[in-house]
């Protein structure tokens, strides 16, 4: 079966503005939308850029806007978008360096803002700091994200404000937060609960319909939310 | 190409413009209340005025505006709270199925003609 790729590309050498470009591709059952672009790489046009590496949803690189979704093309299944074109274009709001592939320093520099490392004033003993299976039963979900960017991508919030620290940041405050071994939740909510912080999340929900893992950033956010305003009581 | 329409960023939308017409009409009722200043003639005349059958259909338009952001602004809060995340979009259901039957049974009596 042949399906039309409409994607959006952009050359900063040569191009001021981004424009689209149809590739028709033989398709098969199994192929992904990634298998489908590094088809057209290979075969139709070389100058095509994009990011992939595991190809097996693990790594996060290949996050982009599918048939306006953000999602992984490297899960997304060509025939079950059940359309005759795919329109692939890179993750919306984040910089475009080249074509598909975005510049995800402001997305990292957000991680960083809510100190996404263990902070422990106490001392440890000589051996690993422990955890019940209940305590760490929290944090399931939110160490299974991959920081892929399809959230923050997502978030309409984000679209309107730059500074928002969006979904995927917002969960790793909570993964620590929440975590019984952590000593950095004063500080960590002191971070979170600012006006580009969590009050700007209007649980709109995109970044759960967004994540490729399944997670749910808004749930997280909601009991950020609440741990909040429950100290401050 | 934009964004897929989801039921939360639907909801969310409706609830964006449902506020902002609320305080337009905000405005609107403080400046018809304004004329109560100027004397019991010119309120009379202008509370005769809004009797005409459009302003009653405003009124509804109003009706089902503070209807849908009443019972979206509950189903936010529940949210946020941190309850039926996994229903949100039931919730979003049940807020349109509630908000019809509401808006039906207020708008019946508010009907000009």
């Amino acid at each position: 079966m042949e399906i039309t790729f409409k994607i959006l590309r952009f050359d900063p050498d040569k191009d001021k503005k981004s424009y689209y470009r149809k590739y028709t591709v033989k398709v098969e059952p199994g192929m992904t939308v990634l298998d489908g672009l590094n088809e057209i790489k290979w075969r139709l046009d070389g100058t095509l850029a994009f990011r992939r590496s595991c190809r097996s949803a693990i790594c996060g690189s290949c996050a982009m806007t599918i048939n306006g979704v953000n999602r992984l093309a490297c899960n997304s299944q060509t025939l079950a978008l059940k359309r005759k074109t795919i329109v692939v274009e890179p993750l919306r709001r984040f910089p475009v360096i080249k074509d598909l592939i975005v510049d995800m320093d402001p997305f990292f520099e957000k991680i960083a803002i809510i100190k996404p490392y263990l902070i422990a004033h106490s001392r440890g003993g000589s051996r690993e700091r422990l955890q019940s299976p209940e305590d760490r039963k929290l944090l399931d979900e939110a160490v299974t994200c991959i920081l892929c960017g399809a959230c923050t991508s997502s978030c309409p919030s984000y679209w309107y404000n730059k500074n928002y620290l969006g979904p995927a940041s917002l969960f790793k405050a909570y993964r620590f937060i929440f975590d019984s071994r952590d000593e950095g939740t004063e500080e960590r909510l002191g971070i979170i609960s600012d006006r580009d912080g969590l009050w700007r999340c209007h649980s709109i929900f995109n970044c759960v319909e967004a994540c490729p893992k399944s997670l749910n950033p808004t749930y997280a956010i909601a009991e950020l939310k609440k741990k909040i305003v429950t100290t401050k009581l | 190409m934009f964004y897929k329409w989801h039921v939360g960023s639907i909801a969310w939308i409706l609830h964006r413009l449902s506020g902002v017409l609320i305080a337009f009409y905000l405005v609107l009722h403080i400046w018809v209340m304004s004329f109560l200043q100027k004397g019991p003639e010119s309120f009379e005349r202008v509370m005769h005025l809004l009797e005409h059958p459009l302003f009653k259909l405003l009124e509804i338009g109003l009706l089902g505006v503070v209807v849908y952001h009443s019972l979206n602004g509950i189903r936010l809060m529940v949210l946020d709270l941190g309850y039926g995340m996994a229903h949100q979009k039931k919730m979003f259901l049940a807020v349109v199925a509630v908000g019809i039957v509401l808006f039906v049974l207020g708008a019946i009596p508010l009907y000009p003609f």
